[in-house]
């Protein structure tokens, strides 16, 4: 009883931060069929932006809020600089573009702050544990699932009861008309950064407060699990993104029960080859998406 | 005809140049930067194989390349020092030790063949299934190489790798690609290919059976990426499996991007321009470094400057220095026209 | 109103609309009519914004307009009805028609009773509410694309093909509801397969051959003077 509920809490937690990863890889994917190879560095943005504000005095939410915001300035931005003049020419050009971003804004890091890792500010809660029901829990899983859950929730309703969410999924299916609808082209994908940022800056939080120090590489591992949620869950639908995120942990943590030590190092090689058989299977990833295809 | 065999030339030209210069000069420093500058160029020219005849992106190159340098090492290692180097080698390996000049060519065999296997079914997606992927398969192949300690030393630097690499090799490997690049670019294979490239759909249309072009070119990549690996492994004598992730990557793909992905001039071009240009930075490192100027080391910049160099280039030149025409091809029309003008 | 100077559209090398000029004035309902590839789809394209111009202006209220993006002719007050009748196939049809008024969403009370007056006229509509626009019948989408558009409260609409696939009943209907819209004061763009049906309803009519406008002139002259058949079959 008790393993079941530490398993479910770990997985859960950890669901809750990858589902929130894909997301963020996907609401942008969805839109403007770019894998943003620089979705990693919006959580290495939020925590330098932490740490940078560490002895500022403030309050830790108000530096929490702050550097979210980072994240999300620097996806709008990374849109404008980087993407937007390219999008129009090859959608290889823009792959990678977006990888040079990723490696440009990662040594920018190396370059200005440091190649050793970091300290952020982190309230105490970040380090308590918690017991609940004979099973000791760290109380930053709890947070994680509680944040995952509200940002899920709102997330789930701004897409169905917002204009503006309607029109991003519309403009996921079929941009073009979306636009002849007089939907505007730059705010439909401008949101869709913002809010990859916004992703990306909370999960990049609740990510350092696992780790409690921030490194320039800190965002390839959950760009590599959103990837791999992402196909999971279908490269082109929001709910897949999210269960395929659930679905990830479910193996990871899985695997690290039942896999020996020996075998365990190998497991992202097992994810990985994974993904690939995947992708060969269906190529728009095992969940499906939105259906593009017109009945006439 | 001319015009392939004035770019053969030029191009090989300037690699003969590039050696001529280091042997005259005779600086140690010098030599190293030009071998390094030929090995980069078998490896971006393998790269132009496949991503500039198919078009598809592809980021498992990198990962051949350290196939090819482990399957080198793990055949040339000394008998006597295979015990330290490769505690756990599987007991087959432990008696083998092979001539460095034989052992680059079978790891560029070894590399070949096991993209043939993995990559066939792949050969059929576009887009974005393809980039990821080939992402996947370099992280998969990463792995291996990180954790396989049996073959690879683990995470660890392998070291006792013979030195068997010097200018004149690399240099001479690297023309053979030079041909072997344009050859293949040339060939009905490279013509359909980049037919296909261009149209898909009416190339598919034709009965052409895309997919298996695609792998040709693949495993041809393969083969140059683990010979360029190999011819590495030999002349830096050790290293780790992190040599052959994503920096290096960024690098290869970087001189491609630069050069111009769609040609061998371009993928010529890239390479020097960038390696030029990494060695001068390298140097300002260096020299910020010993001046102590910063309190920390200063590094990256290397890396932001070719990241932002890149971009540049995407946005304003979006295929590169030698978009489309080869070096020969652009000579031969100018010399036509002058010739009509006049 | 509208008008076009000697516009071309190219794909890459084709040149799918070769220098054609027309005009609809206020009003008016002009049929353009054309074989297969003849490049009417390409040529409502391109004055939705959807489609760059390669040359050539086009013109609306005697303002340039040839490069304005698509969501700039919408605002712009042009409409558009596509031939491959782009529903959104996961949106609800309320959330279909709720992005139809997107240009209005502060005036909620006239979008309000916009969206009364279609469900009037599309009574099937308003029955399938809050269904998946994916799961409506060929006919059902058709009724919701053209009330999505109208929703945008255009001046001009441009129509492609609306009877395309269409069960004559429906076809009856839709070109019923066509004639509404013109007495309402709407200026149309009408593409059509079914010649006889967009004669009976057009002022003027333009006739397309291989990117170019082959004949043109009243509905009545067209249809008098052009075999419509050999229009159809000849290409
Ligand atoms: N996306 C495209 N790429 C290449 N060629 C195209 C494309 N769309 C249309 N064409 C070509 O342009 C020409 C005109 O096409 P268009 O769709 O405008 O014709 P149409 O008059 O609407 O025909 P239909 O009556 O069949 O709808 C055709 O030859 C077509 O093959
Ligand atoms: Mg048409």
């Amino acid at each position: 009883m008790t393993f079941a509920l530490q398993f479910t809490i770990d997985v859960l937690s950890l669901g809750g931060a990858y589902a929130l990863m894909a997301l963020g890889l996907v609401i942008v994917y969805g839109i403007l069929k770019l894998v943003n190879f620089a979705y990693g560095e919006l959580i290495m943005v939020t925590g330098y932006t932490l740490f940078l504000m560490g002895g500022s005095g403030l309050p830790w939410l108000v530096m929490a809020a702050v550097a979210v915001a980072m994240a999300v300035v620097t996806g709008v931005l990374t849109d404008y600089i980087a993407f937007r003049p390219v999008r129009a020419k090859s959608i290889t050009a823009v792959l990678i573009t977006s990888f040079a971003f990723s490696t440009l804004l990662q040594n920018a890091a190396l370059l200005f702050i440091s190649p050793r890792p970091r300290n952020v500010p982190l309230p105490a809660l970040f380090s308590q544990t918690v017991e609940i029901a004979g099973v000791i829990t760290p109380v930053r899983n709890l947070v994680t699932i509680a944040a995952a859950v509200v940002l899920l929730a709102v997330f789930a309703w701004a897409m169905r009861r917002t204009v503006l969410g309607i029109a991003m999924r519309a403009a996921a299916t079929n941009f073009t008309m979306a636009r002849m609808l007089g939907i505007p082209a730059n705010l439909i994908i401008s949101s869709a950064f913002a809010i990859s940022g916004l992703l990306a800056g909370v999960v990049g939080i609740l990510w350092i407060g696992r780790i409690g120090s921030v490194v320039p590489g800190i965002g390839s591992e959950p760009l590599l699990v959103a990837f791999i949620a992402t196909v999971i869950g279908g490269m082109r639908s929001l709910e897949g993104a999210v269960l395929g995120g659930f679905l990830l942990a479910l193996i990871d943590t899985s695997l690290n029960y039942l896999l020996s030590q020996e075998l365990l190092k190998f497991r992202d090689a097992f994810t990985f080859g994974l993904v690939i058989l995947i992708l060969l299977w269906r190529p728009e990833g095992l969940l499906k998406g939105p259906a593009t295809g017109q009945r006439t | 005809m001319t015009r392939h065999l004035l770019t053969a030339a030029i191009l090989g030209g300037f690699v003969i140049l590039l050696v001529a210069c280091a042997e005259m000069l005779g600086i140690r420093v010098f030599d190293r930067i030009a071998t390094n500058l030929c090995i980069s160029l078998i490896l971006v020219l393998g790269l132009q194989v496949f991503m500039g005849n198919s078009g598809i992106l592809s980021f498992a190159h990198i990962g051949f390349m350290g196939v090819g340098a482990y399957t080198s090492a793990v055949l040339t290692i000394p008998l006597q020092m295979k015990g330290m180097a490769l505690p756990e080698l599987y007991l087959v390996f432990k008696g083998v030790q092979l001539s460095p000049y034989l052992a680059i060519p079978i790891a560029g065999l070894v590399a070949a063949a096991v993209a043939a296997a993995l990559s066939y079914p792949l050969m059929r997606l576009s887009d974005a299934a393809a980039v990821i992927t080939s992402f996947a398969l370099l992280v998969v192949l990463h792995t291996v190489m990180t954790n396989w300690s049996n073959v690879t030393n683990g995470p660890r630097t392998l070291f006792g790798v013979p030195r068997a690499t010097d200018l004149t090799l690399a240099a001479g490997v690297a023309i053979a690609a030079l041909l072997g690049a344009l050859a293949f670019k040339e060939s009905r294979t490279g013509r359909l290919l980049r037919a296909s490239r261009d149209d898909e759909v009416a190339a598919g249309a034709l009965g052409l059976h895309i997919p298996h072009l695609r792998w040709r070119a693949f495993v041809l990549a393969a083969l140059f990426a683990g010979i360029g690996g190999a011819l590495w492994g030999h002349f830096i004598t050790s290293f780790s499996p992190n040599a052959f992730y994503l920096r290096e990557t960024f690098v290869i793909l970087g001189m491609l991007v630069i050069g111009g992905a769609n040609t061998v001039t371009g993928a010529v071009v890239g390479t020097f321009i960038v390696t030029g240009a990494f060695e001068g930075l390298r140097s300002l490192e260096g020299s910020l470094n010993s001046a102590k100027i910063f309190s920390e080391q200063v590094i990256g910049l290397t890396e932001v400057v070719l990241a932002l160099a890149m971009i540049a280039v995407l946005i304003l030149r979006p295929g590169g220095l030698f978009p489309s025409r080869e070096i020969g091809a652009i000579i031969v029309r100018a010399l036509s026209k002058r010739e009509r003008s006049t | 109103m509208l008008e076009l100077t000697d516009v071309e559209v190219r794909y890459g090398a084709i040149r799918a609309v070769r220098g054609i000029s027309l005009k609809a004035e206020k009003g008016e309902l002009v049929a353009l009519l054309g074989a297969n590839g003849a490049g009417k789809t390409s040529t409502l394209m391109c004055i939705a914004g959807a489609l760059k111009a390669a040359a050539g202006t086009i013109r609306l209220d005697g303002r340039d307009v040839t490069s304005a993006t698509p969501e700039a002719m919408v605002r712009n007050g042009v409409a558009t009805v596509t031939e491959t009748r782009d529903v959104f196939p996961d949106l609800t049809v309320a959330e279909n028609l709720t992005l139809g008024s997107y240009i209005r969403r502060s005036d909620r009370a006239g979008v309000a009773e916009d969206r009364e007056k279609m469900f009037a006229l599309f009574p099937r509509l308003a029955e399938r509410y809050g269904q998946p626009a994916g799961t409506l019948s060929g006919g059902e989408q058709q009724m919701l694309v053209i009330a999505r558009a109208i929703l945008s409260r255009p001046r001009i609409l441009l129509l492609d093909e609306p009877s395309l696939g269409l069960a004559p009943v429906i076809v009856d209907q839709i070109f019923e509801m066509i004639g509404v819209l013109k007495r309402s004061g709407l200026t149309i763009v009408l593409v059509e397969q079914n010649a006889a049906k967009a004669l009976a309803v057009a002022d003027r009519a333009y006739v397309m051959r291989l990117g170019r406008i082959a004949a043109s002139g009243s509905a009545a002259e067209i249809g008098a003077t052009t075999d419509l058949g050999a229009l159809y079959l000849g290409g």
